[in-house]
């Protein structure tokens, strides 16, 4: 075991300091000591997504990243993700009933709020593909793919295509 | 939806009130609870399936920094009590656990020592440090293997490894035999599987030395239940044990049992007098929480010359694992009870024997009697394939009609108010079953195989007290609700339901708004805090919405009842007969039409709470209502699976080109949560067909504590489903509820696997185990090597 060392990192948007070792994980890191708790860990081995979060605006698994490699980096977490109300990818899983026992969504919202930002017009199959990286035990999928589907419609709309 | 016309609020599509909490990451799940000051716990498991614990070192450990001890069995045998299970049921032998073991360990994962420290990463470091001296013992790792002469005993104190043993025989199978135009015989092995909720166990214990309390936090579906067995085992009364029970992230079964682990923890916090924690990683949940299924049926059906079935006997094995959490028989009964499902079969008779093995222990898991429709329905098939008929005509004249009903089952289980033929028949015009004959020939032709399964499921949802008692289980089907009008007209209402994402805060408010007579955004539910809840049975099988929604839709009826009351002394009026509450307003009939009275419940709660004395004789101040409400001994849901897949013979790569689902399941109380209960069974039940396997090697070793090994679908190999509604309601129910949630399962692995066997007709070969890998697909049509081959040239 290394000794504990003091970093800084910047999660959604605000400077924090904490005390790690180097062995712990990002994860461990937003829930503990930072009590962001939407950050979910279901297998700690990067297979669920449940920890999704954005390092500097792209999705990673926060189980296998290391806090102590994030200094300089920025961090984006589910806590982050609506300010007033919900994101349009919220409200559709909400609309579709893309959730259950909701503890796979999370990391669902972190993965497609960046996919939605890079691909504003997906194919449900290009849908299918990147939500395999995140498993859900309830939904068997079909309304998070509508959801996902809605908000892509509406974000586009909103953006005047 | 004609048949809830007559509902102002259940029936409605309303979205779910927990989503906003859920999908902006502020849900509280177990381990977002903060308990400051609490300690972290680590399990040291077992490395062999079956082994002597000889001594437990645990030196080097206890002196690292930040562990505050280590303990194991000895230590938990003298603050805990064992679990004895000894039902009186005829062939089950008596089992005892004790809470962590201290003479041998019975499975690879089996707990032996408990280090807790100050976090989890020490605990860790710590638990690699205890040595513990095994001598090791050979292992039983299959049911064959558990039955033979010179089987080593999984449990010392059994005669053998067959725990449970049962026949069963009604009308004259022998008779049937002899006179049957043909016997068909068809087997049918389901592969061992575990739940997988996305949440893992774990709980956070605290003991309050100076009140002499116990809270526990535990994500679980049955709080009360689980508080009953939980001061059983710790030597405390009722009152001294809270059960609080947060979000959770999935249970499907997993969270009912009062695990080993659970009631160490909580040993613990009251031993050290400190909050302890433990979460369970997802290793462990998937080597030591629960398995489920793995069991073996073999049927035998004597049928006339069109495929008329006119005796049916089954024999069913399963390996339960090395420890009865469950009485052992529990699962397989359900299984030989209903098999013969939306069939006439009268003389029918089983024989079932359950295994102890060197494996995790066996528990319900959603759908508990999966098995069942495939057996049935897949017997069906293997009719048709022996006779040559075609398969929907075997169903068709097998089938219970509705002259038919109700309909004494063999076992004496009633099936009333259930549509298994209008199912089958809805299922196969959607598909256009001739329409599909025609394609698959042509595809045939072009070396394509694709094939339909059908699959018609008779569900068993809400088990009441009297199906407990005819099956010898002490125990109760009850569920118990109250409901609060609050002085501001507000509503809260609770039930003894421990909810696991089946959105029970918005379906179950419709059903006391349904009752009251106010808009369901009114009413608050509460559950899952035994404090707070009344002593129900918790949330297990499909009884939420029968046995829960019943029990509230009923309390606030109730409540109804005294709320008219006072208004209508209120009004001046004698009667509260020709009034209703509705969207919180008193309405009068008068010539035939609802009339706004200008009253409403908040001006009628305020008289309660704050004008007693006006209040009408007889009537006490307040309005605070409860009740218990006991369901029929079973009530039953029913559906039609359809299934196309297409099989490349070549891979043995299987691919679903569509699936429907047509299901009735009486009142729907919320079509939104219904339809992701549907997809969420129909998906659980391909999954676990298709990929889901956990693995034991022949030493025992679990090869599958990884995701990457222990396979659950992705979106990737899931199809979208259609879904066709029928609702006839129960009439002995609440509402006309019949619960449902567990026959999208057995309907699923049923279908499919009917519709792989039709796919592979031309190559005379039949899967008749699962998974459906394709190595498995491959392994089939190797040894169909020269017809494959032909096939490929036509």
């Amino acid at each position: 075991m290394s000794e504990a060392r003091l970093i800084s990192l910047t999660v959604n948007g605000e400077t924090r300091e904490t005390l790690v070792e180097p062995r712990r994980l990002l994860s461990d890191v937003l829930r503990e000591d930072f009590a962001l708790t939407g950050t979910h860990v279901g297998c700690e081995h990067g297979v669920c997504g449940a920890c999704t979060v954005l390092i500097d605006e792209k999705p990673a698994r926060a189980c296998l990243t290391y806090a102590i490699q994030m200094e300089g980096h920025e961090i984006t977490t589910i806590e982050a993700v609506s300010d007033a109300g919900l994101s349009p990818l919220q409200r559709a899983l909400h609309e579709e009933h893309g959730l259950q026992c909701g503890f796979c969504t999370p990391g669902i919202v972190m993965t497609f709020e960046a996919f939605l930002r890079d691909t504003p017009d997906p194919g449900e199959e290009e849908v299918r593909d990147v939500l395999s990286g995140n498993l859900c035990r309830c939904t068997g999928y079909q309304n998070i793919v509508s959801a996902v589907m809605k908000a892509a419609a509406e974000m586009r709309e909103a953006a005047g295509d | 939806m004609t048949e809830t016309s007559k509902f102002h609020y259940i029936g409605k599509p309303l979205p779910r009130k927990e989503d906003r909490r859920l999908v902006t990451g502020h849900g509280r799940y177990l381990d977002d609870i903060i308990v400051p000051g609490a300690l972290h716990a680590c399990f040291v498991r077992s490395p062999h399936a079956h082994a002597r614990i000889l001594g437990i070192s645990a030196e080097v450990a206890r002196e690292m920094t930040g562990v505050v001890g280590v303990f194991t069995g000895t230590d938990l045998a003298r603050w805990t009590n064992k679990l004895r299970l000894a039902p009186p049921i005829e062939g089950l032998h008596p089992t005892e656990i004790e809470t962590m073991p201290t003479d041998k360990v019975r499975f690879h994962g089996d707990p032996v020592a408990i280090v807790v420290a100050r976090d989890r990463y020490i605990a860790e470091d710590a638990a690699e440090c205890v040595a513990v001296d095994y001598d090791v013992l050979p292992p039983v790792t299959s049911i064959d293997t558990a039955f033979a002469p010179d089987a080593a005993l999984v449990d010392d104190s059994l005669p053998s490894n067959l725990v449970s043993h049962q026949t069963f025989s009604a009308g004259d199978v022998d008779a049937r035999r002899k006179e049957a135009h043909a016997v068909v015989e068809a087997s049918f092995y389901q592969h061992r599987q575990t739940h997988v909720p996305m949440e893992t166990r774990g709980c956070a214990v605290l003991w309050d030395p100076g009140r002499e309390h116990l809270t526990i936090h535990i994500g679980n579906q049955v709080p009360h239940p689980l508080r009953s067995q939980l001061a059983g085992r710790l030597n405390l009364s009722e009152s001294q044990v809270t059960v609080m029970s947060p979000d959770v992230g999935g249970g499907f079964g997993q969270k009912i049992a009062l695990y080993r682990e659970e009631l160490a923890i909580a040993a613990l916090a009251r031993h050290l007098k400190r909050p302890v924690r433990w979460r369970e990683d997802r290793a462990e949940n998937l080597m030591s929480a629960s398995h489920a299924r793995e069991n073996l049926c073999r049927t035998r059906a004597s049928v006339t010359e069109n495929g008329r079935i006119l005796g049916l006997e089954l024999e069913l094995a399963e390996d339960f694992g090395a420890y009865c959490f469950y009485p052992a028989n529990y699962m397989s009964r359900v299984v030989a009870m209903i098999v013969t499902g939306p069939y006439r079969i009268q003389d029918y008779a089983f024989e079932m024997k359950v295994a102890l093995t060197n494996k995790c222990g066996n528990g319900p898991m959603r759908a508990p009697m999966a098995i069942t429709s495939w057996v049935m329905d897949g017997t069906i098939d293997a009719i048709a394939r022996q006779l040559d008929l075609d398969p929907l005509e075997v169903r068709r004249i097998n089938m219970l009609r509705p002259a038919d009903l109700p309909y004494r089952m063999a076992t004496g289980e009633v099936l009333e108010d259930i549509t298994p033929s209008e199912t089958l028949e809805s299922a196969v015009n959607a598909i256009d079953y001739e329409a599909f004959r025609k394609r698959q020939r042509a595809l045939r032709d072009q070396g394509r195989y694709v094939g339909l399964g059908l699959c018609t499921v008779v569900e068993s949802t809400t088990y009441g007290s009297a199906f407990y008692k005819s099956a010898g289980i002490p125990g109760s089907g009850h569920e118990a609700a109250w409901v609060r009008i609050e002085p501001s007209g507000t509503v809260n209402a609770s039930v003894g339901l421990g909810g696991t994402g089946q959105g029970y805060e918005t379906a179950l408010s419709q059903t006391v708004a349904e009752g009251l007579g106010v808009d369901p955004s009114e009413v608050k539910i509460l559950t899952g805090n035994t404090d707070v809840a009344p002593y129900g049975m918790g949330s297990r099988g499909a009884r939420g919405g029968t046995a829960g929604g019943g029990a509230l839709f009923l309390c606030a009826r109730k409540a109804r009842g005294q709320v008219l009351q006072i208004a209508a002394n209120k009004l001046g009026l004698n009667t509260s007969d020709d009034m209703r509450l509705l969207d919180g307003q008193v309405e009068r009939l008068i010539n035939g039409e609802w009339t706004a009275t200008g009253l409403t419940l908040a001006d009628v709660a305020r008289n309660a709470y704050l004008d007693p004395t006006s209040l009408p004789e007889g009537i006490t101040p307040g309005l605070d209502f409860s009740l218990t409400y006991d369901p029929p001994p079973m009530t039953y849901s029913n559906s039609t699976h359809a299934c196309e897949v297409e099989v490349d013979v070549r891979t043995g790569a299987l691919t679903i080109l569509r699936y429907l689902v047509s299901e009735d399941c009486g009142t729907v109380i919320n079509p939104v949560v219904v339809r992701g209960q549907q997809q969420g069974a129909i998906a659980m039940g391909l999954s676990g067909a298709l990929l889901e396997e956990v693995i034991y090697d022949e030493t025992g070793q679990n090869l599958t504590a990884t995701f990457a090994d222990y396979m659950v679908a992705t979106a990737c190999e899931l199809p979208n489903f259609e879904i066709l509604h029928h609702h006839t309601p129960n009439s002995r129910t609440p509402a006309g509820i019949k619960g449902m949630a567990e026959g999208g399962v057995m309907g699923a692995i049923g279908a499919v696997t009917n519709a792989v066997n039709d796919a592979l007709a031309p190559f005379g070969t039949v899967a008749d185990r699962q998974p459906l890998s394709p190595q498995y697909l491959r392994s089939l049509l190797r040894d169909r090597g020269a017809a494959a081959r032909q096939n490929e040239q036509e």
